[in-house]
């Protein structure tokens, strides 16, 4: 250690409008676990661009292994044993792993391909660098997030030369359970002597893993944290935000439960089994459950995205006939979807554009659009949501994680609904936002809204709902009351480590 | 990054920002230079008519387009519009207003049977259309015997006038593709309907989860589109006192290439009417003017496909530069 894997000083990067780094540095030891932390926008997937020579800088430097290079280019900076581990997983479903950690640098013997010779390259690197002991022939489709992430990971390294390798945000479309697979990986890339930088929201995740931690805002390195310790996390949040947060979750309020939502003997016959459950107007129910626990499916098939086999759906008392999303939104039903940058947004519309999709007839005279209207609308929700860069005709694409979340929560927010379902709220969503977001889920429920938050985060469904049903392989198994419950409590029930009702008679 | 190449660098981004319309101007100054009939108002009126029917064509392209599908069938719309006019009048002796309705109804068909394909049987729009192109064409050899045309020498007047005719001097059939223009126009780029539209076709699942009717649109629009290109038919059909089968398919890749050089020219690529009647009077201009310099006929096409390339190449490399 002690020796430099890779050092960017004085870099400034700008967009039309924006100065996404301003001066920003960063430096990543031989050896080392670094994090990189910041809220959404701060300039952490743009400083990973510039390492990659994707981006070039309007100044400053890039050192790799004591090297200038200049510029960075995608060639040398490979050539010099950086490898990066995009967010997306970019594999192809009915590939088998050994094709998918081949692809593109297939090795070949005197017959052609030598796919012996790759299957095993592929399973014993899987093995004995990843900690994964899978088939080579084993098809993608078939594979869990996290294993998908590991292949994805050996594609990336299987040549052998890696120094250095980036992660940005590899946790953030896993399970808690998964999360463990992938950290284990990163550990043992760490005993093999290869320097990592580790992008995430999660800061338990990075107390765990780091040795060091830089933290960007707003485009500036404001802080580089030596020994970082479980405790660390507090100073980390003041350092990224430039506040204290004390309390993620917004104190309960005391709100009155009335009959609202009703769900009986709901199923799509098909991932998820017959369940019954009921959301008060004024309540917040959580769906917890892995991913295979059919609990995607049954947001999905409610929302009518999925037909539905049988079952009931009624709000007050009256039928909800739910058999497409349009009918959803009409009857004030609304759906935060859990992959908000393929279902939520229409990524290259402009934020304007993305809020009023669902109240088009509000901004508009006999068909004509309004569009000083639609504007002004926009302007409204964008200010009290505090949506950055507080430009209506900003493209959503280019706004950060967070950002684009609250695009989606001011659409709903625009129209008149009266039952929202949260999917994954917070995923990839810094720790401000997030507290932001889970105000706003409280306030909603203050307001007489039914709330459905589904989360693969306990502490999440822990700390904002209040009540909780637990989904494990396609059936409901229980629902508990969040305050009696501790995360550790949810996380047994999700895994079926123990039973709901024994969870529920030791508290 | 450096000083030094500022001035070059300043010249290439003026040519990728204006690049199209220089291209444009250029092709125009080469024309006019070439053969000074080309600048003659009765040239320039020749090219803004004989541009009408595609244009029409391309406005359903454009349609189809931004719902995110392609049509492959504008063609036999076409046809069957000219198909259903000539022979409401001949065989059934509609009047000219009978005629038109008839030959829109036709091509509304062909919408519908596309819609039905795309939305009902969950077919991809490039081969729901191409079978509606395949089918649609024997559909027209089967009921002309073999493909011979039917003439109708007695066509009224007023029909005759669709094509033949002006309004205060101006080609009835330019007035038509105008008016049809303005109106593709507000709906399209000034209506919620239009926002619609464009949402699906950039990000269907986005859309459906916002609540918008994604398949009633794409059957309205298919149908929209076919009837349009049926207009098309009815002009064509005017032009020419009789119905060609099958001759709605030669203007398929112009209307095409109109469409993308149109969506090219849009900082965010999407389709649009504006661009599509700079395309589509770009076609019309190296047509004509290639016409003029008296190439022979196959000199001709290839020089129009290798500016139709050139052109979409620099439409797309505009758009790269403008967004940085
Ligand atoms: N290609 C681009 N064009 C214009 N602006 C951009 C572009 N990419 C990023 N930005 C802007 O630059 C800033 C930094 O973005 P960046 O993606 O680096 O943030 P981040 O720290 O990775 O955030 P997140 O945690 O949400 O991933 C943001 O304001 C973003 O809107
Ligand atoms: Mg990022």
């Amino acid at each position: 250690m002690g020796q430099s894997a890779f050092r960017l000083s004085g870099i400034t990067k700008e967009f039309p409008g924006v100065r996404a780094l301003d001066d920003a540095s960063l430096e990543v030891l031989a050896g080392e676990v670094h994090g990189l932390v910041g809220e959404n926008g701060a300039g952490k997937s743009t400083v990973i661009k510039v390492l990659a020579g994707v981006y070039q800088p309007e100044a400053g430097k890039v050192e790799v292994d004591g090297q200038l290079l200049s510029p960075a280019t995608p060639a040398n900076v490979h050539a010099a044993g950086v490898r990066f581990i995009h967010q997306e997983l970019h594999l192809v479903p009915h590939f088998t792993v050994t094709e998918s950690v081949f692809m593109g640098q297939e090795r070949r013997g005197p017959f052609g391909l030598a796919k012996r010779e790759m299957r095993k390259a592929a399973e014993t690197f899987l093995r004995d660098t990843l900690g994964l002991d899978v088939s080579g022939n084993r098809l993608i489709r078939d594979l869990g997030t996290a294993e998908r992430k590991l292949v994805q990971v050996a594609r990336a390294l299987i040549d052998g030369d890696a120094k250095v390798v980036v992660f940005d945000e590899p946790t953030a479309p896993l399970a808690s359970n998964e999360v463990d697979i992938v950290m284990g990986a990163i550990a043992r890339l760490k005993a093999q002597g290869i320097a990592i930088l580790y992008v995430s929201h999660y800061l338990s995740e990075i107390t765990d893993i780091c040795d060091r931690v830089t933290v960007f805002r707003q485009g500036q390195t404001v802080g580089v944290f030596d020994n970082i310790t479980a405790d660390s996390a507090g100073d980390l949040v003041f350092a990224m935000v430039g506040r204290n947060i004390t309390d993620m979750f917004p104190p309960k309020g005391d709100r009155v439960v009335s009959d609202g939502l009703q769900i009986t003997d709901f199923t799509d016959g098909q991932k998820f089994a017959p369940l019954t459950m009921s959301v008060g107007k004024g309540e917040i129910v959580g769906i917890a459950g892995l991913i295979g626990s059919g609990r995607e499916e049954f947001v999905d098939t409610l929302y009518g995205l999925r037909r539905r086999k049988m079952g009931a759906v009624s709000f007050e008392g009256a039928d909800l006939t739910i058999t497409t999303a349009a009918q959803a939104v009409r009857s004030g039903l609304v759906l935060v979807p859990r992959d908000r940058r393929h279902d939520g947004l229409v990524l290259s519309m402009s934020v304007a554009e993305n809020v009023t999709l669902a109240t088009l007839e509000d901004n508009a005279v006999m068909g004509l659009e309004n569009r000083n209207a639609a504007r002004k609308a926009t302007l409204a929700q964008v200010q009290s949501l505090d949506i950055r860069p507080p430009n209506p005709d900003a493209i959503t694409r280019l706004l950060s994680g967070g950002n684009q979340q609250k695009v989606v929560l001011a659409r709903w927010l625009s129209t008149s609904a009266r039952i929202f379902i949260f999917d994954e709220p917070t995923v990839g969503v810094d720790v401000g936002a997030k507290a932001e977001i889970y105000q706003l889920i409280e306030e909603l429920a203050g307001e007489g809204a039914c709330v459905i938050v589904s989360s693969s985060d306990p502490v999440e469904l822990q700390g904002v709902c209040d009540r909780i049903v637990v989904m494990t392989r396609g059936a409901l198994v229980g629902e508990m009351q969040a305050d009696a419950i501790s995360v550790d409590d949810l996380v047994a029930a999700t895994t079926g480590a123990s039973s709901v009702e024994e969870i529920r008679n030791a508290s | 990054m450096s000083d030094a190449s500022a001035p070059t660098n300043l010249l290439i981004n003026i040519i990728l920002r204006f690049g199209f319309l220089i291209v444009f101007a250029a092709f125009f100054a080469l024309f006019a230079f070439w053969n000074p009939v080309f600048v003659q108002g009765g040239n320039l009126m020749n090219i803004v008519e004989g541009s009408a029917v595609l244009m029409i064509l391309a406005l359903g392209m454009t349609l189809i387009v931004a719902t995110g599908g392609i049509d492959l069938s504008i063609g036999i719309a076409l046809d069957f519009g000219a198909a259903f006019a000539v022979v409401a009048m001949k065989s059934y002796g509609l009047d000219w207003f009978g005629a038109a309705c008839a030959g829109v109804i036709g091509g509304s068909i062909v919408g519908l049977f596309n819609a039905l394909l795309v939305v009902g049987l969950k077919i991809s729009p490039f081969l729901a259309t191409l079978s509606t192109f395949f089918i649609g064409s024997s559909v027209q050899r089967i009921f002309t015997n073999g493909g011979g045309p039917i003439s109708h020498r007695r066509m009224p007047e007023e029909f005759r006038n669709l094509a033949l005719g002006d309004v205060f001097g101006v080609p009835t059939e330019a007035v038509i593709a105008f008016v049809l223009v303005v109106i593709y126009f507000i709906v399209l780029e000034r209506s919620i309907w239009g926002r619609r539209i464009h949402a699906m076709g950039m990000q269907r699942s986005a859309a459906v989860v916002a609540g918008i009717r994604v398949n009633r649109i794409l059957i309205l629009c298919f149908v929209a589109a076919a009837a349009t290109c049926a207009i098309a038919g009815l002009i064509a059909a005017a032009n020419i006192r009789m119905f060609t089968p099958l001759s709605g398919f030669s203007y398929l890749l112009d209307a095409i290439a109109a469409v993308f050089i149109g969506a090219a020219l849009h900082s965010r690529g999407r389709p649009n009417i504006p661009g599509t009647v700079m395309g589509v009077l770009f076609l019309g201009m190296v047509a004509n003017g290639l016409n003029l310099m008296g190439l022979n006929f196959n000199t001709k096409d290839a020089l129009q496909g290798i500016i139709l390339v050139s052109a979409l190449a620099l439409a797309v490399a505009q758009r790269k530069a403008r967004n940085g």
